[in-house]
């Protein structure tokens, strides 16, 4: 028998011919009574022999009917640390204390909550305490998030405030072993790997795709976290089932409607086009570069997004060209840019004026003094979340509360409307 | 309403009345139309021998080198779509990932033009037996099958790397790896004298060189072409 500590609260997927044993695993079918054990599809295609496969979860390995789950399922517990080895002492507002405050308690309780808290809010720092209570009685958390970038974004922010603790990061972009860390930072995808593994799982951005409507990874989360475990959802926008699950009593919402520097949330501005952005010439419509040029005026690092990918280079192009004058370094990215996370770190550092995107950086992500045109607002892609996620990049930082969000649309859709009455409600 | 295997959006196929009328078999739609049309058709300009698109010219650089090493000698190929990224992503997903539904949006893609084209014989590329064995299906058997008659007289040697795995210049260096199955039976059947090898995507054309000298001694004085879906 071989050791598997490392393994410990993780699942994973044997052959019918592999008889290997471990020590402490269990051994069930994959697919059980036409369903996957692995992501709860009800599986329905066959392979040649016969035999059925999920297709709800083949992206991570293909499981086949007669193929094993092993689960190394153990009550591993952590040495203690004093202070759950948090190292940061930074300090929250009074009223992020009171979230704060509130999640620890419900933790202690083993109730679960839903924080609803605007953009911008600090919902990371609220967490710090959470994390260190769960640290400090040896148990394991994970934070789990719908994106790879707020993934990036998230996991050295938790190593810098939790310098004592072994963190791991994991995301369908880059390989890792498996290991045994205390706290876990990955995709609603990687949830999929474990079983029963943790006390604690916070779902950051639980309101994005891919995990909104998934049914799928909304499974795996809840496979993932411990019977008696605790789960915390955060959204700046939460979904409806959500809502309803904490008008059952399921959940408690906690909600927060400032941000942490108190400033309100800017809201956006719209423009009407009446001729299309691009025309048939490829030339932009001069109203709109005119938008752009005067955000380059004001010196402020500028995100653009369009809806989809294939308007990024055609849009970079002609910006290019059309804006040579300024001497300003512009980019584009997209979920499948080889290079999107260098360019996010370039823009990041001011090595990038103006970034060309699509939805991919619609949350969790902050770059600071950061104005935002989105181009075609009443796209069918821009759901009012997305809409109140794209404004919300705005006037993160202390001293920089306000700015500018503008939406330039043809059509005054109805997302449009209701994602500036959420915004200007939050503001009430 | 159906739900799209690739998009898995619920649709509703629309049906002409001439379909309704027609005494054709009706086969259901399995992609909606918006991912059909993320399909891109090869068309204007193509090459005479192989369908590849053409800006300028009547024969690809390809073709020309083939042209080249078979002393004249080409081999005609008919394919329909160009292999871009929409058609990696749904061949990794059909080949990489192992995921059998996909053949039925292939076998939708290539339907129509393989019932319309009429051919003595049908042989399909064989897979590497190990890859056959891990996917538990042979990839093109299974696109082809449902449509044709085939006639598998091709075997692959084991232990041939896949195609996909390598470089332009890899591929062409590729050596023979077709054998013929002298155990199978090949039935009489000599209408139009033609005989059409099945794969999936033409990228260099090694691989249907290949078959195609295997089979020139399986159907001595037949005229040989192969279809691929993509170029």
């Amino acid at each position: 028998m071989e050791d598997s500590t490392l393994l410990f609260g993780r699942q994973w997927v044997v052959s019918q011919k592999d008889s290997s044993i471990l020590k402490l695993s269990s051994k069930i079918p994959a697919i059980e009574n036409k369903k996957c054990n692995r992501c709860g599809t009800k599986v329905e295609y066959r392979l040649p022999s016969g035999k059925f496969y999920c297709r709800g979860c083949i992206g991570i390995g293909r499981i086949v009917e007669g193929d094993f789950l092993v689960r190394q399922n153990e009550n591993y517990e952590y040495p203690a640390k004093i202070n759950g080895g948090m190292t940061w002492n930074g300090k929250l507002t009074s009223l992020q204390q009171k979230i704060s405050d509130e999640l620890v308690s419900n933790f202690k309780q083993k109730k679960h909550s839903l924080v609803h808290a605007v953009t911008g809010a600090g919902k990371t720092e609220m967490l710090f305490q959470l994390i260190a209570e769960c640290m400090k009685s040896g148990k394991r958390a994970c934070i789990a998030t719908p994106r790879i970038d707020v993934v990036n974004e998230l996991f050295p922010r938790f190593e810098a405030a939790f310098a004592e603790i072994e963190i791991g990061k994991y995301h369908g972009r880059e390989f890792k072993e498996p290991g045994l860390e205390q706290l876990t930072i990955c995709t609603t995808h990687q949830l999929m790997k474990f079983y029963q593994a943790f006390d604690l799982l916070v779902i950051d951005e639980v309101d994005s795709f891919p995990y909104v409507g998934n049914p799928q990874l909304h499974f795996a989360a809840k496979v993932a976290v411990k019977k008696n475990g605790v789960r915390v959802y955060l959204s700046a926008t939460p979904t409806a089932d959500l809502l309803e699950e904490a008008k059952q009593g399921k959940i408690q919402i906690l909600k927060l409607n400032r941000r942490f520097h108190g400033g309100l949330l800017p809201v956006p501005s719209e423009k009407l086009f009446i001729k299309p952005f691009l025309d048939k010439k490829k030339q932009i419509h001069p109203k709109l570069l005119n938008e752009i040029k005067k955000v380059i005026k004001s010196g402020h690092p500028l995100l653009v997004f369009v809806p989809r990918i294939e308007e990024i280079p055609v849009y970079l192009q002609i910006l290019q060209k059309k804006l040579q004058d300024e001497q300003i370094k512009i980019a584009g990215v997209h979920a499948q840019d080889p290079k999107r996370l260098e360019k996010v770190q370039a823009f990041r550092e001011k090595k990038i004026d103006l970034l060309l995107t699509t939805t991919i950086l619609e949350r969790g992500v902050t770059f600071k003094h950061v104005w935002v045109i989105i181009i075609a607002a009443d796209d069918p892609i821009y759901t009012a979340a997305s809409l109140v996620q794209i404004a919300g990049r705005v006037g993160r930082a202390k001293d920089d509360p306000s700015g500018l969000v503008l939406y330039c649309y043809h059509r005054y859709t109805k997302n449009i409307r209701s994602s500036i009455k959420q915004i200007k409600e939050m503001n009430k | 309403m159906k739900k799209c295997l690739l998009c898995e959006q619920g649709f509703t196929p629309v049906i002409s009345f001439a379909e309704i009328f027609s005494l054709k078999k009706y086969r259901e739609l399995k992609i909606c139309r918006h991912c059909q049309k993320q399909f891109q058709r090869l068309t204007g300009k193509q090459c005479a021998i192989c369908s590849r698109m053409l800006d300028k010219g009547i024969i690809c650089n390809d073709c020309e080198r083939w042209k080249r090493i078979y002393q004249g000698d080409v081999l005609r190929n008919h394919a329909l779509y160009r292999y871009d990224s929409t058609f990696h992503d749904l061949m990794v997903s059909y080949k990489r990932r192992g995921d059998y539904a996909m053949r039925e949006i292939l076998q939708e893609l290539c339907y129509e033009y393989l019932v319309k084209n009429k051919y003595d014989y049908y042989v399909p590329v064989p897979t590497s037996p190990e890859h056959q064995q891990r996917r538990q299906f042979d990839t093109i058997s299974a696109i082809y099958g449902d449509i044709l008659p085939l006639t598998t007289v091709l075997i692959k040697k084991e232990g041939s790397h896949a195609q996909g795995e390598k470089n332009k210049e890899e591929r062409l260096k590729t050596p023979q790896s077709f054998l013929v199955d002298k155990t199978i039976n090949i039935r009489e059947n000599k209408q139009t004298g033609k005989v059409l090898i099945l794969d999936d995507i033409y990228t260099t054309g090694r691989t249907l060189y290949y078959a195609r000298d295997c089979l020139k001694e399986v159907f001595p004085g037949m005229q040989i072409e192969s279809f691929s879906i993509c170029r």
